[in-house]
């Protein structure tokens, strides 16, 4: 059985009287462990479809399971939990709390899971270092370069431990030093067993994934290996 | 979530933003002061009335009142005598449930020694021998009036502690009595000199030295008392003031009864009111006043004073309710973002109610908190205005019932901005700038 399995998948927007399909009949099967790289140009969909697998929306039509759970028609508190503990997420837009310091920013989703407050400490701190922020555990994201916030999202997308990486733009300019660090990384955790999907632009990116998913007008019109 | 995370979050929170919180507080802050206020006052007077009823006497104890008679027989209302000797002497021979009855006229006027120091003020009082049981007084040396005293209107006093005290400086009781003083400047024997009075505290604070300043003294009054025969006082002391007066028809200051049995209650009084009924020909001018109804007047009383100060800080209660949700509404659309990262990590909604609701309760807490530290100065501002009978009585259930309201108005301002707060979407919220 798949990990991800996507079928019939509809997301619509109204916005007045004019009727946006972000995504449109999305049929998709992803494996345990697979690294995949979502392409396609601006507003074809790729924010809408990544949200609906990390579970932060529903699709207005179709089925959607991810890890043995119908989460087309699923609960709130089912979606949390699935958020939670399967999944990591990195936003586009990083989405750390401006008030809170690296080491806290990255134990957000363990206070969510219930790990004790010393066992949270330790585990975001051992994230922080595996991104190569352990000597910033104290700076607050406004005092960090957008290359360590998302390094700063991406520690917190794995503290949990999930099965899965989503991953949206994550990685800026790829040939900064950051940016291979981040393929890197990526690298890694597919080499250790996880599954990764990321959005990108960057052909040269996606030629690092095992599996291409290109969107256009929010339908897969293409799939290749690289 | 667990509770401490909740809270930690909720005290950063206040910390960021202390003069909003402050100003929200503000409400919480004045209701919570108000009610201790009210209950430490109203307590106050509670205490300084039961010592009053305590010195007063027993529930025994019946007043016979003046009234205004009722409007039927107004046009009747000369007919009646008022209060008189006559009542007092009718009870005493007729009401067999009535043990004791205390008929008194009094003056204020000049009591000296004979050997002519300065003379002191006094009210002095005439009195039955019944006087002696209805005040409840004991004798420290000599005797009370008596019967044969009243009969010939002897020049014959008792006197109080304090007054026996004052005009012989160091003297003890047994060497008082048989004494002469002057009141207004006719001679009297002093046969008998009342003990101090004084309540427990008082007097335990006298045996360790300490002195207890400024505390209302109950027995005063009876510590300054001088007694004379009822006949005596109207003879030697009244007599040319009311020239159109008898003894029998002068009426009387106060007239007070015992009832000899408790369970006898509602007949004595019954066999009372029948006797004036006709003594008073008829006339309802009068009125049978029990220590209870008494108790039930100040019950009274003290419960209006408690319910109007207690409407006030129900009031500012709601007010700060009011504020309280104001600010976590305010509160909540500056962080909706943060509301949607935490629900895109995995929050629950209940994790987001539950914060934003300790958020306010911790709001209004601290505000009760502070109502407390401002009571305390409140209280010390009506201890130098009250009345020193009524000093205000600050009491812990007080403290604690203000504080159980003040944690209601932050449960039930943060209801609807927690429930409002919970259901944000999160991709709606991530997107929110
Ligand atoms: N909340 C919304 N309301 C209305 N329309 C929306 C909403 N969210 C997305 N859309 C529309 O859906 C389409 C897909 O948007 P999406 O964000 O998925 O694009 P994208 O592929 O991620 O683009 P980009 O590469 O620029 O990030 C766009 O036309 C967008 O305008
Ligand atoms: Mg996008």
């Amino acid at each position: 059985m798949s990990l991800i399995h996507l079928e019939g998948l509809s997301k619509v927007y109204r916005v007045g009287d004019q009727e946006i399909r972000a995504l449109n009949e999305v049929n998709l099967r992803i494996e345990e462990g697979e690294f995949i790289a979502i392409i396609g140009s601006s507003g074809s969909g790729k924010s809408t479809l990544m949200h609906l697998l990390g579970c932060l929306d529903t699709p207005t039509t179709g089925r959607m399971e991810i890890c043995g759970n119908d989460l087309a028609k699923a609960s709130n508190d089912e979606l949390a939990r699935v958020r939670n503990r399967e999944i990591g997420f990195v936003f586009q837009a990083f989405n750390l709390l401006p008030k809170l310091d690296v080491v806290s920013n990255i134990a957000l989703p363990l206070i969510y899971a219930g790990v004790p407050s010393r066992e949270r400490l330790a585990r975001a701190k051992k994230a922080a270092s595996d991104v190569g922020l352990g000597d910033r555990l104290a700076n607050r994201p406004p005092q960090l370069s957008g290359g360590q916030c998302q390094r700063v999202a991406i520690a917190r997308a794995l503290v949990n431990n999930p099965r899965i990486l989503f991953a949206d733009e994550p990685t800026g300019n790829p040939d900064s030093a950051t940016g291979r660090m981040i393929l890197e990384m990526f690298d890694a955790l597919h080499a250790s067993g996880k599954t990764v999907v990321l959005v990108t632009h960057d052909p040269s990116i996606a030629a690092r994934s095992r599996r291409v998913i290109e969107i256009r007008d929010g339908r897969i019109t293409r799939e290749y290996a690289p | 979530m667990n509770l401490l995370v909740a809270i930690s979050i909720g005290l950063r929170e206040i910390a960021a933003h202390k003069f909003r919180t402050a100003l929200s507080m503000l409400g919480i802050v004045l209701g919570v002061s108000s009610l201790i206020a009210t209950m430490a006052l109203t307590r106050g007077i509670e205490d300084g009335t039961r010592i009053f009823m305590q010195q007063m006497g027993g529930l025994e104890l019946v007043s016979i009142v003046n009234k205004e008679p009722s409007s039927r027989k107004y046009e009747f209302a000369n007919l009646s005598p008022g209060r008189t000797l006559r009542d007092a002497e009718a009870i005493r021979r007729s009401a067999t449930f009535i043990s004791h009855v205390s008929p008194e006229i009094s003056l204020a006027t000049a009591v000296a020694t004979d050997g002519g120091g300065n003379p002191d003020r006094r009210m002095v009082r005439g009195v039955y021998p019944d006087h002696f049981v209805i005040a409840m007084h004991q004798i420290a040396a000599g005797r009370f009036l008596t019967a044969l005293d009243l009969e010939r209107g002897s020049r014959c006093a008792v006197v109080g502690d304090t007054v026996a005290k004052n005009l012989w400086p160091g003297i003890p009781p047994p060497l008082i009595v048989g004494k002469s003083i002057l009141i207004d400047n006719r001679p009297f024997e002093v046969v008998g000199v009342l003990p101090l009075y004084e309540m427990e505290e008082q007097a335990r604070a006298r045996r360790s030295g300490r002195s207890l300043s400024r505390r209302w003294d109950p027995f005063r009054q009876k510590n300054e008392t001088v007694l004379v025969p009822f006949t005596t006082m109207f003879h030697e002391l009244r007599s040319g003031a009311f020239p159109l007066d008898s003894l029998e028809t002068m009426k009387l200051e106060t007239l007070t009864v015992r009832v000899g049995d408790l369970d006898h209650f509602r007949p004595a009084l019954d066999q009372v009111r029948r006797i004036l009924d006709t003594t008073h020909r008829g006339v309802d001018d009068f009125d049978l006043e029990t220590r209870q109804d008494w108790f039930d007047r100040m019950e009274s009383s003290v419960r209006a004073a408690r319910l109007s100060g207690g409407l006030i800080s129900a009031i500012s209660l709601v007010v700060g309710g009011i504020g309280i949700m104001n600010i976590m509404l305010a509160s909540i659309s500056d962080r909706v973002r943060e509301i949607g990262i935490r629900l895109a990590v995995g929050a629950r909604q209940r994790d987001i109610f539950w914060q934003i609701l300790i958020e306010s309760i911790l709001v209004s807490l601290l505000g009760g908190l502070l109502g407390i530290l401002a009571s305390l100065g409140l209280i010390e501002i009506l201890k130098t205005i009250a009345p020193t009978e009524n000093v205000p009585v600050l009491t812990p259930d007080s403290i604690l019932l203000a504080v159980g309201f003040a944690l209601a108005a932050g449960l039930l301002s943060g209801l609807y901005p927690a429930a409002k707060a919970s259901t944000i979407d999160p991709i709606t919220a991530l997107r929110y700038e």
